[in-house]
């Protein structure tokens, strides 16, 4: 069964805790406990030997998305030791600094591909790049950021075709022309859909929608609806 | 278009399998590197993340000579923003400030503009889809660079891609003996409809223009224009991996966007040479050595006769049904065919 599950920074920024509650006793196997931000990952690297993760056959930490250098190598990384190796990090490549920092982090990291509006990690040329520097490092593939690089989805195939058996984690939301995530339209599901299939079946879906608790369920069904679509859901 | 090194490129890798240099096209080649880049810094950080400023016509063929003018437009491939009119404002104005390019654009309106990409995705056939709208389309696909930041021309350019093949529903159908068809005809035919307009436009501007400059005119209609169309046809054909010889192609439009896409980053002359490149090695080969020696030597030449003051004003001047120039032979026996 592909697991499937939020990203608590989309449903409570950066509070993991009550993101955790709202999908509570829901049926969803994955969670991504993000740190957008430097100053939410102390708290959150601390909190996570007593969290209750039990529900969740797939658990990821999403790193701070911005980050001096004095900071990646003094604090995040420092901080970031202390996760337990079969919690995936994911990491946006525009944030390193220094990639010889991030290797002894191994296959735990995975490097997520950029929107448009970044400079790096957008093409499966530039993740090339990133995945030499780092080679035993696995991909975070951020589905509507290589649709918002890409509409006509050529580089999600492009990434797909080169590095999809790197792929062990899928974002998946929707973005305006302004970088915000949004929930899933028709139109996204559709542009999705087209690629999904190269997807392999052992990685995990994270929802990134920006959504209210009372949308938490109706934006599961898309996704489970998009993935079983796709023949992606194992017996 | 990104502009490739000049060793990379098939054309003169062609140029060296046939033992020939043209060192007119090379010329061109390398001043065309050179506006590019002083473009690139006359217009550093003026395109974004949503536009890229497009410049097509001899600078997008790398075909640059003393008489190339600029024809460029910003374009615009984003959320609705009226700060867009003030990047295009001073883009223009840094272009008219460079003496090179005080000529300006050409008077049809086309280019020095604020273009929108939504049109020239959406507009594909239909009373909307203007002369103006199908040049720039065509062009953006088939000779045209961004100068510095590209990621809205790329867009657009795959945008405009997956209209032509999304709407071709036999692409990849096979016919009555199994054949796959692999070549885009909404594209070809769209392809062939701006080339028609081009040679009706050529007796249009004619009339328009009383014969001023109708023999220039009709050289660059009968070699740069008909070269470009003639690459055009060649990308669709691209899409038949018996055509392209690439091994892998699926039946898939995303994998043809993919393979079309970096072909057209190739100039028209490139196109061409990357055919013959790729079937050299056929049983035709010498008849395919024969032609294209033949073909690059001659558009050598003209843009040799574009470089060369004299001979380009006395075309210029050259009236309809008046043809006192005397052909002329190069030191390796070729004719000049241009006139």
């Amino acid at each position: 069964m592909t697991a499937i599950g939020f990203s608590t920074g989309a449903l409570a920024l950066g509070d993991f805790q009550t993101a955790l509650n709202l999908v509570r006793h829901k049926r969803i196997s994955a969670i991504e406990l993000s740190a957008l931000r430097v100053h939410e990952l102390p708290d959150l690297v601390t909190a996570l030997p007593h969290l209750d993760l039990k529900q969740f056959s797939y658990v990821a930490i999403h790193a701070p998305s911005s980050f001096d250098a004095h900071e990646e190598e003094e604090l995040i990384i420092e901080l970031l030791r202390n996760v337990p190796n079969r919690f995936p990090i994911v990491l946006h490549p525009d944030t390193i600094h220094d990639s010889a920092r991030w290797t002894a982090f191994g296959a735990q990291l995975l490097i997520e591909n950029m929107d448009r509006r970044k400079s790096d990690g957008r093409t499966a040329k530039e993740l090339g790049a990133w995945l030499n520097r780092l080679p035993d490092a696995g991909i975070c593939f951020d589905i509507a950021h290589a649709q918002h690089f890409d509409p006509t989805m050529t580089e999600a195939f492009r990434i797909l075709g080169q590095f999809g058996n790197r792929i062990r984690q899928v974002h998946i939301s929707e973005l305006d022309s302004a970088s915000r995530h949004f929930p899933l339209s028709y139109s996204a599901t559709q542009a999705f859909s087209e690629v999904t299939g190269r997807i392999p079946r052992e990685a995990a879906f994270i929802v990134e929608s920006r959504i209210t608790q009372n949308e938490i369920d109706s934006e599961l069904q898309k996704v489970q609806s998009l993935v079983s679509q796709m023949e992606l859901v194992p017996a | 278009m990104a502009l490739t090194e000049e060793t990379s490129s098939p054309l003169f890798k062609l140029g060296e399998v046939l033992g020939e240099d043209w060192p007119n096209l090379r010329k061109a080649f390398a001043e065309t590197q050179t506006v590019v880049n002083e473009l690139g810094q006359l217009l550093s950080a003026k395109a974004s993340a949503d536009s890229s400023i497009v410049v097509t016509g001899s600078i997008g063929r790398k075909e640059y000579t003393q008489s190339s003018d600029l024809d460029w437009y910003l374009l615009v491939d984003g959320a609705a923003d009226a700060r867009d009119q003030k990047t295009f404002l001073t883009v223009e104005q840094l272009i008219s400030g460079v003496d090179r390019f005080k000529k300006g654009p050409g008077k049809e309106g086309t280019f020095g503009k604020l273009v929108f990409s939504q049109p020239i995705i959406h507009l594909i056939g239909g009373e909307e889809d203007s002369n103006k709208n199908t040049t720039r389309r065509i062009l953006l696909l088939l000779e045209a660079i961004a100068i510095g930041e590209s990621r809205a021309f790329d867009r657009v350019r795959k945008g405009i891609l997956r209209r032509y093949l999304d709407e071709d529903k036999g692409l990849f159908r096979k016919d009555h003996i199994g054949n796959t068809r692999w070549v885009p005809l909404f594209l070809l035919n769209d392809l062939t409809r701006y080339w028609r307009t081009i040679a009706v436009d050529f007796a249009y501007k004619q009339f328009d223009r009383g014969n001023k400059g109708y023999s220039l005119r009709s050289v660059k209609l009968g070699t740069s224009r008909k070269l470009m169309f003639a690459s055009g046809l060649l990308a669709c054909f691209w899409c038949d991996p018996q055509i392209s010889k690439i091994d892998g192609q699926e039946k898939q439009v995303q994998g043809l966007i993919d393979n079309l896409d970096e072909y057209l980053t190739r100039t028209p002359l490139e196109r061409i040479a990357l055919f013959f490149n790729a079937h050299l090695d056929s049983r035709d080969a010498s008849f395919l050595k024969r032609n294209a020696s033949a073909m690059f030597s001659a558009y050598d030449q003209f843009i040799e006769l574009l470089n060369e003051n004299e001979s380009r004003d006395r075309l210029e001047r050259l009236q309809e049904g008046k043809r006192n120039l005397t052909p002329r032979s190069n030191e390796q026996g070729h004719q000049k065919t241009i006139w």
